[in-house]
């Protein structure tokens, strides 16, 4: 649209994921067709429908940031999200002592910390008398009861709050929370800032972890999940055709978003370009993507334009592919309605057939693989992807990670709800 | 900056304690009455504070067509509220039947939070989790308890719902997000709605907030928080920002809704403008104690960035339309801020803090106030505090009491920000075509 356009580059990133405690661990089992989903052990899930989830293994905060115990009250997505960013900034090589603090913002798409469930359970069973909630005497309670730092550490404003004063950014500081495309929309938005010249450096991403309670017991009800309780890893199957729903996944991501003359000035080095940002509403209903896939592929349609590029230059796909019966056949259909013939020439991958769906943080961690994907020639594959669904007839890239050169990768996220956001990131290539 | 294509209000809309249509609530807030009382909609015995901004007498019903009445049902509180202030914001606007608009380049973005379930579908599962000893067991959970919720309930509690209902029933497929950020979420919403027109990614967008905090763990969670006001006994003369007696947050709920739309469009259908959205700012400076002692440099900063993104001067600004939450430590830190923004103007300048009319509604106070705002502007009046008797010498701000003063300026300055430090706010000014 706008003819000088400012533009935005990548200079730092990082990610916890299941797969792994930071970028490097992550991107090697991403490649090895690794899978991260195993049993709940957050807490006792062994009477729910779903027992299974890909959690991050052996997360202490200490091991990332010195004075960790500064957070010790916060919620896992905070910790997650403080982790990343610190490896980001380290990553990004920008020195906080020379840069004003005041152009350098905040933009997370970041969830909710953990509640006290079982207080708040119990405070409700004490409150319950003869079929009536007796108010007074859960207020009382929950007041004398509930920690005041836990409750406000349950904010989904919290995680962009300690990942502001954890860096020193006093710039633009924004958290959206729009379900599964969040983290994607957040990186949009924060690109938009830049573009718009409100700040020079963006720390943008997500965490969150739903893997709680009343979180699988929600996507429970929802019949969201995936069942396969015997075979864990084999659970998260995108497009395959005895997919029965996606895996939980945690983690966060944080991407050292830059003006690119910032970024030139103190000579930084460029992993890739933000070149598209596109997004759109399904505006039809609350459960189901629109069947004809009009979101989506409005959605890539606007990132196409926004990066002002014909189609055939989309040479990779990261898939919001997440393992749900309607998701993955709707989004195929999509693709196929923006790509036409090409949609059959670019490989598409769901990295959540590894490392389940992260929910708010997802969007940030598949950018992440985009531009590891251009960085190092290799595509992370779809692993069991056994029986094809004939409905999902695209390269998938099934279930062997593949060498090619790709410039040019697009990122879906689509949201429980119907929002879409599109990232399009290619390699920097110069002036 | 680059130059970039202006932005206009035709449209609000309002669900708060002083009623549902504009008209109505200016003439109360133009009174200097308070929406605040003693809390109705549960008892709120055992709380130690117990008043609110209560929205009282709420039918949502009323704002959707008898087909769309079944989707209310998987609707909490907050989304109830936001969808009924689309309405009257559409309706205003002239959009709400009107057949030319692209509806692809027409979306939605809300300041929302994670929103609290209903206890009563909760409670028979929290009953069932316990154990013959009285013990919680997850167990027990999984065994029972899931079997007596509603399978849609997760759904109705994320914050996403307001966004993503209007955008559903109003068929509004362009951007669509929920800020997520406590008290600062309205003006971050509203500004992000503004920047998604100029950079042309759509014509119209329905901005504002959504909370209820008229819940029994929304307001322990306030409570434990602290800084409440727990002037129970006058319910209506306990919110009194910048005053002497300040003495803490009053809780509210509401929503409200803004159109903006690009110029272009706007004067292509002949819409009634309200006035221009001219600039928007945002900071943050992460609190240590988080206990509203934020840095002040956040507040000037935020404000900065706005009157720069407006290019206007402090001289254009006709009156502040402040956060003004009435906890001592927070109306300080901005009473400081303005000092340091205006100098010796800052305690000429007149200041209207609506909190003292509506309570403290969270991610949807920057939007009530916003339009409260908008209304004085377009009316050129400036309404009572409805609390304000003396100030706070620290303060040293010149709030608007007693009765609705003449606004001499045709512009005004928005600020909100949390108890942790996050900020922004917002420029607006009559619009002048050319």
């Amino acid at each position: 649209m706008a003819v000088h356009r400012r533009r935005v580059v990548v200079t730092g990133m990082a990610m916890v994921t299941p797969l792994g405690g930071n970028l490097e661990e992550t991107w090697a089992a991403a490649v090895a067709g690794r899978s991260g989903v195993g049993y709940i052990t957050r807490f006792d899930a062994s009477t729910l429908p779903t027992r299974i989830a890909a959690e991050v293994k052996n997360f202490s905060l200490a091991d990332y940031v010195a004075e960790a115990s500064r957070y010790e009250e916060c919620g896992l997505n905070t910790k997650l999200a403080l982790a990343a960013a610190s490896m980001a900034l380290d990553h990004s090589g920008l020195d906080m002592d020379r840069e004003d603090p005041y152009r350098v913002g905040v933009y997370l798409g970041a969830g909710e910390g953990h509640q006290d469930f079982e207080t708040f359970m119990r405070l409700l069973r004490r409150a319950y008398r003869d079929g009536l909630i007796d108010v007074p005497v859960f207020n009382a309670g929950a007041v004398a009861e509930l920690s005041a730092r836990n409750e406000l550490e349950q904010s989904p404003n919290m995680a962009a709050a300690h990942v502001a004063g954890f860096v020193g950014a006093y710039g633009p500081n924004s958290n959206c929370l729009t379900a599964c495309a969040a983290s994607n929309q957040a990186i949009g938005e924060a690109v938009e800032l830049l573009r718009m010249g409100y700040a020079d450096v963006m720390l943008s991403g997500g965490a969150h972890s739903m893997i709680h309670p009343l979180g699988v017991t929600g996507f429970n009800l929802l019949t969201a999940l995936s069942t396969r309780n015997d075979e864990p890893q084999k659970a998260s199957r995108p497009f395959d055709l005895h997919r029965d729903g996606f895996v939980l996944g945690e983690g966060a991501g944080i991407v050292v978003l830059e003006e690119l003359e910032h970024a030139k000035r103190r000579g930084a080095r460029i992993y890739a370009e933000v070149l598209g940002y596109g997004l759109s509403a399904d505006a039809f209903r609350l459960t189901d993507p629109h069947e004809d896939g009009r979101g989506a592929v409005q959605a890539m349609q606007h990132a196409l334009r926004d990066a002002g590029l014909d189609l055939s230059a989309i040479q990779y796909i990261n898939a919001h592919g997440t393992s749900t019966r309607e998701g993955d056949t709707v989004e195929t259909l999509a693709i196929k309605k923006v790509f036409g013939e090409h949609a059959y020439r670019i490989p598409v991958s769901s990295t959540k057939s590894m490392m389940g769906h992260l929910i708010a943080a997802a969007g940030v961690v598949e950018f992440i693989i985009c531009v590891l994907v251009i960085r190092d020639g290799v595509i992370p594959p779809t692993i069991n992807l056994e029986t094809p669904d004939p409905e999902c007839d695209l390269d998938y890239v099934p279930n062997q990670a593949r060498e090619a050169r790709v410039d040019i990768a697009l990122s879906n996220s689509f949201g429980f709800g119907g929002q879409n956001a599109c990232v399009i990131v290619g390699r920097y290539a110069g002036n | 900056m680059s130059e970039h294509r202006r932005v206009v209000v035709t449209g609000l809309g309002i669900v708060s304690p002083l009623g549902f249509e504009t008209a109505g609530v200016w003439e109360a807030l133009r009174a200097g009455r308070s929406g605040i009382a003693r809390i109705s909609a549960f008892d709120p015995g055992g709380l130690p504070s117990q008043i609110a901004g209560e929205v009282c007498g709420y039918d949502a019903r009323k704002f959707v067509s008898p087909k769309q009445r079944k989707a209310l049902k998987v609707m909490c509180r907050d989304t109830l509220m936001a969808i009924g202030a689309a309405n009257i914001a559409l309706r205003d606007a002239g959009l709400l039947d009107y057949p030319r608009l692209d509806r692809e380049r027409a979306g939605v973005v809300f300041g929302a939070t994670m929103m609290s379930s209903e206890l009563e579908e909760l409670v028979e599962a929290a009953v069932e989790a316990h154990d013959e000893h009285g013990q919680f067991s997850m167990k027990l959970w999984g065994e029972r308890s899931i079997q007596r919720m509603p399978p849609l309930w997760m759904l109705k509690y994320l914050p996403n719902m307001p966004a993503c209902h209007i955008s559903i029933l109003y068929d509004l497929q362009g951007p669509n997000n929920t800020i997520t950020m406590e008290e600062a979420a309205s003006p971050l919403a509203i500004g992000e709605a503004l920047n998604i027109i100029r950079r042309g990614d759509a014509d119209v967008m329905i901005a504002g907030g959504a909370e209820s905090n008229i819940h029994p763990l929304r307001m322990a969670r306030l409570c434990l928080l602290g800084d409440v006001s727990v002037r129970n006994d006058v319910p209506e003369q306990a919110c009194r920002p910048f005053d002497r007696e300040h003495n803490g947050v009053v809780a509210g709920e509401g929503a409200a809704a803004l159109v903006l739309e690009a110029e272009e469009h706007a004067l292509a259908r002949g819409a009634r403008i309200y006035a221009e959205l001219a600039g928007f700012g945002a900071a943050c400076i992460t609190s240590a104690d988080m206990s509203w002692r934020v840095a002040p440099a956040a507040l000037v900063a935020a404000m900065r960035a706005a009157l720069e993104d407006a290019r206007a001067n402090l001289d254009s600004i006709g009156f502040i339309n402040p956060h003004g939450c009435a906890s001592v430590a927070a109306d300080r830190v901005e009473a400081a801020a303005l000092h340091e923004l205006f100098g010796a103007a800052a305690s000429r300048l007149p200041v209207v803090p609506f909190k003292s009319h509506f309570g403290s509604a969270g991610t949807a106070c920057g939007a009530l106030e916003l339009v409260a705002g908008l209304l004085a502007l377009h009316n050129r009046e400036l309404p009572p505090s409805a609390a304000f008797r003396e100030p706070d010498p620290e303060c040293n701000l010149r709030v608007v009491h007693g009765g609705p003063e003449r606004l001499e300026r045709g512009a005004f300055l928005k600020l909100n920000f949390n108890r942790v430090g996050q900020a922004a706010a917002l420029v607006v000014r009559s619009y002048e075509q050319g």
